[in-house]
């Protein structure tokens, strides 16, 4: 079976890199965007399976990117975890109801992400299976 | 120049004494306009049209006395001042009346015109005062909030940085590590976790003070809440060697109450428990019902530990208190834990305390409300203490479109709730706390005080921005439909309560017959009125 690959989102390169050794030792493919439009531009090219985006970029903040994704139709069907420093309480709602899979706040468990994604990506396969 | 007119509000229902008020307005220097009510419903019933500069007001009224009646007063309108004209001196009752926030209080015979002027322009002055002195706090708390929330999202993002790499390090994912080194990872992930949780606490506490902490009370099973709490702090009372245990009466009732807080309310107090009991000793958590306290379920953690001395006893829930006897000499914490944790419960409508004996450990203990439909319903089923004409039950089944349920169906859940909510009237209708999604199926209630003929515009309300306002749920996947509420027919003795009580039953019996359910639903166990066995 093919690896999952998953898209980064972030404008700490930093963070970015931890994530990606974190997600490639999980067995997961990675590639990253540093700001808004470079992720809506690399979502078309590589067609990730899930996106993991921060909220506070440069270029689109995450709510225009889950925007632009879910009036995409070829790229409104990829889960987005949002995973942010941004308070809970006033974007966690917001988010999910933007079209985002699921919430996290940073700094978030490790062992709790990995799992929401591999649920996320189950769902995703199992969805996609169905006919439609 | 031409001053506008002072306002007055006077309700007085003596006329002589109206009058006589009148005059010493009149002989004043400032123009004046006067309303005059002689009954309080009234004079209340104008604020709604009118806010006046000031009221002066009698105490006894035909439909009110004493302080009653200022009180009424100054729930309605507590930004204009009141000067109390009263017929007799009273100096305990003038003190509450300013305690309470009364301007000035005057005796009737007294009052010269000049006097009176005077009395109103400062009464005006220190009103307004006051206003500033309020507003400018509120602005600093707000400030303070807005500095907090920001400092702590910058805090956060080097600590996520640290967090992940410390990490990278001890779970081997950069080479391997000697058995040392991997304790003194360990060490600074949990620093790393401590100062995580006080930044979340710092920005809780800010919000607890200006109010800004919500919650989303339901019904919910208390017993399962005790039980994940305890199963989540087993590995950490099990690293200090301390028993963790959980005694509760099965037959519990439910609670209304936001299942996330309580949960948290619930860690906070055990992990202070474990984090003060020496090894060997034990935590139990237990929950009950006291019989002086029909309405609500009594939930305590008791330690072991050296407990609490008779002078921290009171200071204990403040912000910030921490205590000086710290056993393991373990860091503190902020000392915003059992503050939050108060302020909670307390916006549950429920209290927070601990009883302890130095040298014999301590007991805290908080109640929550019992999950009681008749309670939540008497506000709008009723009309001036009578019960509405008929009721209809709507109900919103949603059903996710995919299954497994994908991407975000709690929000879809959560977002359909909030329609709902803006459907109604809110002082005639009430939605129903949800009962809890579950993983493709969420159904949502209205208890509507209409008939079937009228219930129809509701209806295609809810569809139409159901359909309009929730994009990833298609027409099918949400039924929307309606019952009438058949009750039986009710005793003429029978009291308000009882008779909201019966509407309430109904109800319950509506839903799980229309769900098809036999398991046993929630109100009718707890509701404490319920008729019979």
């Amino acid at each position: 079976m093919n690896r999952a690959k998953i898209m980064i989102v972030d404008d700490d390169p930093e963070l970015r890199l931890a994530l990606k050794l974190r997600l490639r030792a999980n067995h997961y493919d990675t590639v990253s965007a540093c700001d808004g439009y470079s992720a809506i531009a690399l979502a078309q090219k590589e067609r990730p399976n899930l996106i993991l985006l921060d909220l506070g970029l440069p270029a689109g903040d995450g709510y225009v990117v889950l925007k632009r994704l879910q009036d995409s139709d070829a790229l409104s069907d990829i889960p987005v975890i949002v995973l942010t420093a941004r308070d809970p309480q006033a974007n966690e709602d917001r988010t999910l109801q933007a079209g985002a899979a699921a919430f996290f706040q940073k700094p978030a468990d490790n062992h709790e992400l990995l799992e929401v994604i591999q649920a996320t990506l189950r769902n995703q396969a199992a969805a996609s299976s169905l006919p439609s | 120049m031409t001053d506008q007119a002072t306002h007055v509000l006077l309700i007085e229902d003596n006329p002589g004494d109206a009058d006589l008020v009148r005059l010493r307005l009149v002989e004043g220097k400032t123009p004046v306009h006067v309303d005059c009510f002689n009954r309080l419903a009234e004079g209340l019933a104008s604020l709604g049209q009118s806010s006046p500069s000031l009221i002066l007001l009698d105490l006894n009224l035909p439909d009110s006395h004493g302080s009653e009646t200022f009180r009424k007063v100054l729930d309605q309108a507590p930004d204009v001042p009141i000067v109390i004209l009263s017929g007799q001196e009273d100096e305990a009752l003038a003190l509450k009346a300013v305690h309470q926030g009364v301007q000035d209080y005057l005796v009737k015979g007294d009052i010269t015109s000049k006097h009176l002027e005077r009395a109103m322009r400062y009464a005006v002055e220190r009103q307004g005062l006051l206003r500033s002195l309020e507003i400018s706090r509120k602005q600093q708390l707000e400030f303070k909030n807005r500095f907090l929330s920001h400092v702590s999202h910058e805090l956060r993002t080097p600590l996520t940085c640290i967090h992940q790499y410390v990490s990278l390090l001890y779970d081997g994912l950069s080479g391997p590590v000697t058995p040392e080194q991997h304790d003194h990872l360990s060490t600074i992930l949990k620093s790393v976790n401590q100062l995580h949780a006080m930044i979340r606490d710092l920005l809780e506490a800010t919000r607890a003070e200006t109010g800004k902490i919500r919650i989303e009370q339901r019904c919910v099973a208390l017993g399962d809440l005790l039980q994940q709490a305890v199963v989540m702090m087993q590995a950490a009372a099990q690293q200090k060697n301390v028993g963790l245990e959980i005694a509760f009466d099965r037959r519990l009732p439910l609670v209304y109450a936001d299942p996330d807080r309580v949960l948290e309310v619930l860690l906070n107090l055990i992990d202070n428990a474990i984090k003060f009991t020496p090894s060997e000793g034990s935590v139990v958590v237990k929950a009950c019902l006291v019989e002086a306290d029909p309405e609500s379920v009594y939930i305590s953690v008791t330690d072991t530990g050296p407990g609490i001395s008779a002078e921290a006893v009171p200071l204990i829930f403040e912000r910030l208190y921490q205590n000086p006897e710290q056993i393991d000499g373990n860091r503190n914490g902020l000392g915003l834990g059992l503050y939050i944790a108060q302020q909670l419960v307390t916006l549950h409508g429920g209290r927070i305390w601990v009883t302890s004996q130095p040298g014999d450990g301590s007991t805290f203990s908080f109640t929550l409300p019992f999950y009681s439909l008749a309670k939540l319903l008497l506000p709008v089923i009723t009309e001036q203490q009578r019960l509405r004409n008929s009721f209809v039950l709507v109900r919103v089944a949603l059903t996710s479109p995919t299954q497994p349920a994908r991407g975000n169906w709690r929000g879809v859940c959560q977002q359909a709730l909030q329609i709902l909510r803006r459907c109604v009237y809110i002082d005639k209708d009430l939605v129903l706390p949800p009962m809890g999604a579950s993983a493709t199926e969420e159904n949502l209630f209205v208890v509507a005080s209409t008939d079937m003929e009228h219930v129809n515009i509701m209806l295609n309300r809810i569809r139409g921005q159901l359909e309009s306002s929730v994009e990833s749920l298609p027409a099918e996947a949400a039924q929307v439909t309606a019952v009438p509420l058949k009750l039986p027919p009710a005793a003429e003795s029978d009291s308000l309560e009882q008779q909201v009580q019966r509407v309430a039953d109904c109800v319950t019996e509506t839903i799980l017959r229309d769900l098809g359910c036999k398991q046993d639903f929630p109100p009718k166990v707890n509701d404490k009125n319920a008729d019979g066995e």
